[in-house]
């Protein structure tokens, strides 16, 4: 978030709308680039090899869940509710396996229920006509309710290592949780710039009434959005469960503000229809960067989230300032 | 005319970016005149009482109130020179009260403006209301008026504005005739009493009862002020609409094929037992003044409406059109008259923007084929003469005219075979006009079905061959390629002309 993205942004207007994207997201990586080169020149080691991974692997839940925040985001929606998805999946997934539920299946059963979660918030806005945010905030208090009352509102403690080490592993030295959220980006790269369900998440966002005109299956493709954004909290659930080998019906508070942040940070629009899957990437990236700095100078946190706040507006600021001239 | 008139307007010029909406408007209104506003849609009316009540300001000329020029710069400012609007669409808060209403954005306050005096503003509400309805209780709810009394209360409010002229933009639009006489009267009691009315109506009947003199306009400029005592509606009717037809020959491709066939089409909205069959080939023209019900038809055949009676056949076939995917794969497309509304998704290249609709068919295995998809474009993209050819570039930066033609290969792109144009050329500008043209007759000589909606008469008469002229919600009349004319067509669309009005209108058999 420099100079450069608003130097560079106008001149996008009039190109092309893929190299539109392409220098948004240059704007997103010179302003990681910048903060990197603040951090390395404040703490020493902080592009060190290791501490480069440690921020992937901090920044690898609020990605995850970025993602899927990215695409509710570009179909004109937003998801409160995806740190509660994500607590009810985990306490279900650990009891599962406290009672001798094979992984796989243990797994996939949180994956589900993060699912159905997000299908239940699609169904709320696209078949009931509700508002995303309002939908969102109810089920945002309605499943943590629900993770507290099914655990009684005590950590589920002892997941077995079996699970535990697909989440803690390493594949040539880099971290399983990176793998895994860089493989779910690229399907979700995939998924927004090569399938027609992409073409038709942007189109509902950028103008739901055209695209009804132009006989776009709209409650599909919103539903479509907040089930892949509910399965996502819980894959991230999986691997904060994994990291820490208990599951508590808290876990998961304020998700979704970092993720809705690294998703704004990294070019998507809350009007709809415009968002940017390396973006938001990149975006979680910064927000983890900007911790583990912080953390490193002995920064209390007070100050860390003020830090965090101050880049969110910034970074909004001059987006808004480059789109005004287009 | 020998004292100040009450309203001048001089030489009125309007522009927008491109379009000139104004040309040298120049006509008075005297004390307690009342004054018709004539003219068809897009003739300069609205634009015109905009300027009148502070909304927009002219490019150049002068209004001047009682000798004196003034200078709006926003709508208050007009309200304080004695100017008072009354509009179609009523602009009151349904759940207040009447008195409330006529209060609202400047209440009667006491204790130094901490508190509305609601008793006060229901005092002074009936005193205005005495004048002109004494039964109309100033502390009921408004929502429990009838629309005939919410238009006496906008009346009240002009009159509590102390205003020295009321614009009256079609307030009988949804008037019964008895309660039009009870307005008629409020109306003319206010002119006694020295208030200025304009009276803006497409009803002629309405206007020569009323009026004294009314101005005319039509593209933009003054046709002529005329003195309802010595003129006809026929005559004014001439002046409405007597521009010089477009001198282009008309080729028909219909065959006598029936395409699509719709039987006693009704809906919720305005569509009443409407009938009627469009051929292969043909160009079926839809007229008729707005409200008429002309867009809500195309909504429902592109089944973006619903229908609540009926049945619609394609091919012979009965098909149910409960949404626009329905009717797209019956093989219908719509190219809508708002286009930023419903037409385009601005941020996506012109490219993604044809191919919206018919996505499915560029994808093998649920992925997008770039090059079949790329390969379509530039076909169909050429094909529709785009420009600036680019077709990776985000449709909202080109122009009108370009944006309809990247939604017409939309249709081409599903294959469609019934395309219908809700107003085709509307903000477009008269080069593209004309390749608009060309391509639909392009496109109905390669077997199409169109069906064209259109407010501009010679528009309707060079593209059709056949006219259907609405009229509230019902089709008022079919007019074959014959008897087709712009004053038959305004004679069947306009309430109270009466047929004879009209020359071409003597042959026309009318669809009941």
């Amino acid at each position: 978030m420099s100079n450069s993205t608003a130097a560079g942004a106008p001149e996008a207007a009039s190109k092309s709308s893929r190299f539109n994207f392409s220098l948004r997201d240059a704007g997103t990586l010179i302003g990681l680039v910048v903060i990197m080169a603040v951090f390395a020149s404040l703490v020493p080691g902080f592009l060190s090899e290791r501490n480069l991974i440690n921020i992937l692997q901090q920044s690898s839940i609020n990605a995850c869940l970025a993602l899927g925040m990215t695409l509710v985001i570009i179909s004109g929606g937003i998801d409160l509710s995806v740190g509660p998805t994500a607590a009810i999946s985990a306490v279900i997934t650990a009891t599962l396996l406290l009672s001798g539920t094979p992984v796989p299946l243990a797994i996939l059963a949180g994956l589900g229920i993060g699912i159905l979660c997000g299908f239940i918030n699609g169904v709320l806005v696209a078949y009931v006509g509700l508002q995303p945010f309002i939908v969102t905030l109810g089920t945002l208090s309605t499943y943590r309710a629900l993770a507290l009352i099914y655990t009684g509102g005590n950590p589920v403690l002892g997941i077995p290592p079996a699970f535990r080490s697909l989440f803690n592993g390493n594949v040539l030295g880099i971290p399983t949780p990176v793998i895994i959220v860089a493989i779910v980006a690229i399907a979700a790269w995939v998924l927004l710039k090569k399938t027609p369900i992409g073409e038709y998440l942007l189109a509902v966002g950028g103008n739901e009434e055209a695209a009804y005109v132009a006989g776009v299956p709209i409650a599909r493709t919103k539903i479509t959005a907040y089930v892949i954004s509910g399965g996502l909290a819980a894959l991230a659930s999986l691997i904060l469960i994994g990291r820490l080998g208990a599951a508590e019906p808290i876990l998961g508070n304020l998700w979704e503000l970092d993720a809705i942040a690294a998703a704004a940070i990294g070019g998507a629009s809350l009007m709809g229809g415009k968002g940017s899957i390396l973006g938001t990437i990149l975006g979680a990236i910064i927000l983890g960067a900007m911790r583990n700095g912080l953390t490193l100078m002995n920064v209390q946190a007070f100050y860390q989230l003020l830090a965090t706040g101050l880049i969110i507006l910034v970074a909004m600021m001059i987006d808004r300032a480059t789109r005004g001239r287009e | 005319m020998t004292q100040t008139p009450r309203l001048q307007f001089d030489t009125i010029s309007k522009s927008f970016t491109s379009v000139r909406a104004l040309s040298d408007v120049s006509f008075t209104v005297a004390p307690g005149e009342i004054h018709g506003l004539l003219g068809e849609n897009g003739a300069g009316k609205s634009t015109l009482l905009r300027i009148l009540s502070g909304v927009f300001r002219p490019t150049s000329g002068s209004v001047s109130v009682d000798g004196t020029p003034v200078s709006f710069r926003k709508p208050l400012d007009a309200r304080a020179a004695g100017i008072a609007m009354i509009h179609q669409e009523l602009h009151q808060v349904p759940h207040l009260t009447v008195a409330q209403n006529m209060f609202l954005g400047h209440p009667l306050t006491k204790v130094g403006g901490l508190f509305v005096s609601r008793r006060e503003q229901e005092r002074r509400a009936a005193e205005a209301l005495s004048l002109i309805d004494p039964t109309i209780d100033p502390s009921a709810p408004i929502s429990t008026l009838k629309v005939a009394q919410r238009q006496i209360v906008e009346i009240g409010r002009a009159l509590l504005d102390r205003a020295k002229i009321i614009a009256m933009d079609e307030p009988t639009s949804s008037l019964t005739p008895s309660e039009f006489e009870r307005l008629a009267e409020v109306i003319a009691q206010l002119a006694a009493s020295g208030v200025s009315i304009i009276y803006v109506s497409h009803k002629m009947d309405e206007v020569f009862r009323i009026c004294q003199r009314s101005s005319v306009m039509r593209d933009g400029r003054l046709v002529g002020v005329v003195d309802m005592k010595t003129t006809s509606p026929q005559d004014v009717i001439t002046m409405m609409v007597g521009r010089e037809l477009m001198q282009e020959t008309h080729v028909s491709h219909a065959t006598s094929v029936v395409k699509l066939e719709a039987r006693n089409l009704a809906s919720t909205a305005k569509i009443r037992d409407t009938s009627f069959r469009l051929h292969k080939g043909e160009v079926l023209g839809i007229a008729g003044l707005v409200g008429s019900g002309r867009t809500e038809l195309l909504r429902l055949l592109a089944g973006v409406d619903r229908s609540s009676a009926g049945s619609i056949e394609i091919d012979g076939k009965t098909v149910t059109l409960s949404s626009p995917r329905d009717a797209i794969s019956a093989g219908i497309g719509l190219v809508p008259e708002e286009r930023k509304r419903d037409g385009i998704i601005p941020a996506r290249s012109v490219t993604n923007n044809m191919a919206l609709a018919s996505l499915e068919s560029f994808s093998k295995a649920g992925m997008i084929q770039k090059g079949k998809l790329r390969r379509t474009a530039q076909d169909l993209l050429k094909r529709v003469n785009l420009r600036p050819f680019q077709l990776d570039r985000p449709i909202r930066l080109f122009s009108g005219g370009n944006q309809q033609k990247a939604i017409i290969a939309r249709w081409l792109a599903s294959r469609s075979q019934i395309l219908l144009f809700d107003e085709p050329t509307r903000g477009i500008d008269v080069g593209a006009k004309a390749e608009i043209y060309h391509l639909i007759e392009a496109l109905a000589a390669d077997g199409h079905s169109i069906v064209v909606v259109s407010s501009e008469l010679p528009e309707v008469i060079r593209l059709s061959d056949r006219v259907l002229v609405m009229r509230d919600g019902r089709i008022a009349a079919e007019l074959g390629r014959e008897d087709l004319s712009e004053s038959a067509i305004v004679a069947h669309a306009i309430p109270g002309a009466s047929a004879e009005a009209a020359p071409g209108a003597t042959h026309i058999q009318s669809v009941s």
